[in-house]
């Protein structure tokens, strides 16, 4: 257990953003300044990072917490250790994308970019909208090119690794 | 000059080491060495019968230079050194080696090998005490004086000490009271009583009692014989050196002549100035011209610049019936002739006005742990209540912030080690006077090291006193109902909370005092990485700094709690008398010289000197030359290692010496193994060479020793001349770099040696050859492992040939 849960420290501070988890002490400023905390029980980041240097790798990379951090950067501006901890979270997704643990909304958006060059299809109303803004008009996309630079940078292998997904 | 005669004693360790070395050829190898007179075996040479051998031959006039290959490190060259110069030779004509631990033991595998390294040991050992000259002892003055400054707990406990052991103390405090932190801390753990009661002075004084403590106000500390308080004051400029400083001190106006204030406080009451008062926190007014109430010393009272309105008003100097009041005192300068300076600045709390989620500055309900302090003193401007500032209500939910500005990389990294329990004195004496108090610590951890502390921990608990594990993310003012909202998460129950309060109190971190580094720049010494005094050695000498003649105590070197303060106090008294006692310091004059012909003012030298003892001085042709203090040189040769055109050599090693030696070193061999010459340091780097003889650990006899005094002696050109003598390797053992005893030796060490494996590299020979360890005594096993990698690592390669 104790080389196990090194072993998983390690891994996570050898990533990028990652670095800094090993600082945390548990002090507990992220959870009590976290706002997804305090909405849902299901996340807490001294949690995620507790079960992490305690080397539980598959209840936090197949779990869906580490997934449903907002990115608000509350928590990193406060932790007194500095730890990194928004960036510690995406550290974990990209760990856990690379073997398959990917959020079904996460592929959508995958299928979308590949397919259609955007993330989420513009409507044509939202298209209508833009001059009333004095926005130019929408550039098709390029979606060969984009595609090119998709799976040259496996990007394609990475993001539909889940056993049926296909873009 | 006198003829040398080397006289040489080789001890055998009872008989012990010629089963490993044949002593036989030993003393024929020594007798054929030129300027050798005498050459005696025996079991030992260090104490005893031996000893009088070596004692006898001096008085005899048989013999002016001594070499002793001895069994016993450091003892026996003490032991010898004392015996020698009683006997009228100067105790630097003798060289003491130890065959025993240096190469019978280690080499013991290898006997015939042993024996060869055994003589190029002895024959090097007689080379450099041949070249040796006498080093003579100088007397410096040391006045019976002391300069204590800082007047709280640790300065006026040191004050004390000096005085009540009869030197001149001056105890100088930059605020016009005395007391520091102390005399507003009210109550002190562990005793829970006065925080400004310090020892009794052991002088013989009417009404003070030799066994018990007294207040600073009755102590009798102003008519304690030998000190003088300096409030108002603060140093300015250090001239002079260790024994002997000139210290300029300035002294801002007090306004009032403390020797006819007679304390009536008609003054106060015709001020018609009010400002906040800083001692109570701002919590209430007082005038510009004040005291602090009740416990104060000087008993006089002081006018606040800043506020007064001087002539333009001068009411208290008309109703004053002591004519005590001078509104056209001026700032003076004074002139203290001490032969110490005890530094006791102190800390200060942490301004947290940047921790911007806890709102400091902006909700007045939100207060530090002095300003709770002020509130609980009886005598305080509540009265011994603790309020909320923001209405003057008595505050029923307080709650305690741990860890504010501590123990957080964004602002002080370190734990202030006493916060916690400031924390739970207060929590306790607040549920003491308000048992329906409603208290809440809220902690990342409870530290409760100290004796009797765990104590207060329980009795918190026992009272009602309620802890939440996790630190506060934010503190909320709710304007409707004015109150205070802290924002938690109670770890334990993994829920958040939020704690209703009328008072929040931060428990701020503890930094050193404003001063700190201005006074450090005054003194020539060093503040650590968090801007306390840094220490000579923290686990041996923690009041001593780099600079004899400087001490430090107190909170000044790290935030303390009162027994500790005591303690360092003390300390720091007895190290500055120690140093002191005798009028004078007794050196031997084993330093650096500069051979000012050389000297091309590079400047070098005078700033990697780690005592300051290099000043470069006018020779009078617009040029400068760099000269040694003798008094403050430690003798390492760190100067010599830096000097680039070789003008500055050790008396105790001078170059010639260390090219005989090296030459010595390698000149016999008497192994089909390649040489090897490790420069090792005198302090740890050869303890860990004695070390892994004493415990017996083998390697190759190939492996030669050179000591010098401290690695940073070192030069380049020392490590290729080595190679050019015959080395196929070179080895330099040093101390750990940040435990170096000359503080920056093994550092710069390291640098040449990565200077010179440049150099190697450039002529083509395997940087390989040399390597830098860094070793402590307890490290020998690594030393005997470095010489069998490094000796393996030589014979991969083919034979260096540079004749």
């Amino acid at each position: 257990m104790a080389e196990k849960s090194l072993d998983f420290a390690r891994e996570i501070t050898s990533k990028h953003g990652g670095e800094t988890i090993t600082r945390c002490y548990q002090c507990g400023t992220c959870a009590s300044t976290c706002p997804v905390a305090r909405t849902t029980e299901r996340y807490n980041p001294r949690q995620i990072i507790r079960l992490a240097l305690l080397g539980q790798r598959d209840e936090v990379l197949k779990g869906d917490a580490i997934w449903l951090c907002a990115s608000c950067y509350n928590c990193q501006e406060r932790c007194p250790q500095k730890v990194e901890i928004a960036d510690v979270i995406y550290a974990l997704r990209n760990i856990a994308i690379r073997e398959g643990n990917i959020p079904s909304i996460y592929t959508e958006f995958a299928t979308g970019l590949m397919n259609e060059g955007r993330l989420a299809p513009i409507s044509k109303f939202v298209e209508k909208k833009r001059p009333e803004y004095g926005l130019p008009p929408l550039k098709p996309t390029d979606i060969e090119a984009l595609k090119k630079i998709l799976t040259a940078t496996g990007f394609d292998k990475i993001m539909f690794k889940r056993e049926g997904a296909s873009p | 000059m006198e003829e040398v005669k080397v006289g040489v004693f080789l001890s055998d360790c009872g008989g012990q080491i010629a089963k490993i070395l044949d002593f036989e050829a030993l003393t024929n190898f020594v007798k054929g060495v030129e300027g050798v007179a005498l050459v005696a075996r025996g079991s030992e040479f260090w104490r005893g019968e031996g000893l009088k051998t070596i004692v006898n031959a001096i008085k005899a006039k048989r013999v002016n230079r001594v070499v002793v290959a001895e069994t016993v490190p450091k003892i026996s060259e003490v032991a010898i050194a004392k015996a020698v110069e009683e006997a009228g030779l100067n105790p630097y004509l003798v060289e003491v080696i130890d065959l025993k631990n240096h190469c019978a033991w280690p080499h013991r595998d290898t006997p015939k090998e042993a024996t060869e390294k055994a003589k190029a040991m002895l024959l090097a050992a007689i080379e450099k005490v041949k070249l040796q000259e006498p080093i003579e002892k100088a007397e410096f003055p040391a006045v019976k004086s002391v300069l204590v400054i800082g007047g709280g707990l640790a300065g006026m406990q040191a004050a004390e000490d000096l005085a009540d052991m009869g030197f001149q103390v001056y105890l100088v405090e930059k605020e016009p009271f005395l007391g520091g932190l102390a005399a507003k801390a009210v109550r002190f753990f562990p005793t829970d009583d006065c925080a400004v009661c310090i020892q009794s002075p052991t002088t013989d004084l009417k009404t003070v009692t030799q066994t018990s403590r007294k207040c600073v106000y009755r102590s009798g500390f102003s008519e304690i014989p030998n000190l003088k308080v300096l409030t108002n004051a603060k140093v300015v400029k250090v001239e002079g050196g260790p024994g002997n400083y000139h210290v300029v001190v300035e002294r801002k106006p007090r306004y009032v002549d403390e020797s006819k204030c007679v304390a009536c406080d008609l003054c106060t009451t015709v001020c018609p100035v009010e400002v906040p008062d800083e001692y109570n926190v701002k919590l209430t007014k007082r005038k510009a011209i004040y005291i602090n109430k009740p416990l104060v010393y000087p008993p006089a009272y002081a006018i606040d610049a800043k506020a007064c309105k001087f002539h333009e008003c001068a009411k208290c100097v008309a109703v004053c019936p002591t004519k005590a009041v001078n509104l056209d005192q001026k700032p003076e300068q004074l002139t203290l002739n001490v032969g110490s300076i005890i530094v006791a600045t102190g800390f200060r709390e942490y301004d947290p006005s940047v921790i911007k989620e806890y709102h400091y500055d902006e909700y007045p309900d939100v207060v530090t742990h002095l300003e709770l302090a002020r509130m609980l003193d009886a005598f305080g401007p509540t009265g011994g209540v603790p309020i909320r500032p923001s209405d003057g209500k008595p505050a029923k939910r307080i709650v305690f912030v741990q860890c504010v500005g501590s123990r957080d990389r964004r602002w002080n990294p370190y734990c202030s080690s006493i916060c916690c329990m400031i924390s739970l004195k207060h929590a306790t004496m607040i549920k003491e006077a308000f048992p329906d108090a409603d208290v809440t610590i809220c902690y990342i951890d409870i530290r409760t090291t100290g004796r009797e502390h765990e104590y207060y921990y329980e009795k918190a608990r026992e009272m009602g006193v309620k802890f939440v594990k996790g630190r506060p993310s934010e503190i909320i003012h709710d304007p409707a109902t004015n109150t205070l909202v802290v924002e938690v998460e109670d770890e334990l129950l993994r829920r958040l909370l939020e704690l209703e309060a009328d008072l929040v109190v931060l428990a701020t971190a503890m930094v050193p005092s404003e001063d700190a580094k201005e006074l450090a720049q005054i003194l020539g010494i060093e503040l650590d990485p968090d801007g306390f005094f840094k220490e000579y050695n923290a686990k041996l000498r923690p009041t001593e700094t780099k600079l004899r003649g400087i001490f430090i105590c107190g909170g000044a070197v790290f935030p303390k709690d009162a027994p500790t303060t005591s303690l360092h106090a003390h300390s720091a008294a007895v190290k500055a008398a120690k140093f002191l006692m005798n009028g004078k310091i007794t050196k031997a004059l084993k330093v650096a010289v500069v051979n000012q012909d050389y000297c091309g003012n590079c400047q070098f030298c005078p700033v990697t000197c780690p005592y300051g003892a290099i000043t470069l001085e006018p020779k009078g042709d617009g040029h400068f030359a760099a000269k040694v203090s003798e008094l403050l040189c430690e003798g390492c040769g760190v100067c010599v290692g830096t000097c680039p055109v070789g003008a500055i050599e050790l008396r105790h090693l001078k170059p010639s010496q260390i090219s005989a030696q090296i030459r010595a070193l390698l000149s016999v061999s008497g192994t089909s193994k390649p040489l090897v010459l490790a420069f090792s340091c005198s302090e740890c780097g050869h303890a860990a060479v004695d070390s892994s003889g004493m415990a017996m650990m083998s390697y190759p006899a190939n492996v030669r020793v050179l000591r010098v005094p401290c690695t940073g002696v070192i030069q380049v050109q020392h490590i290729l001349e080595a190679f050019k003598a015959g080395a196929q390797g070179v080895m330099v053992v040093g101390c750990k770099p940040d435990g170096c005893h000359y503080e920056v030796g093994s550092q710069k060490a390291k640098q040449k040696v990565e200077m010179a494996k440049a150099l190697l590299r450039a002529y083509g020979i395997e940087p390989e050859r040399l390597e830098m360890y860094n070793l402590v005594f307890i490290e020998g096993d690594k030393f005997a492992e470095a010489a069998k990698t490094m000796t393996e690592r030589l014979e991969k390669l083919s034979p260096l040939q540079l004749a």
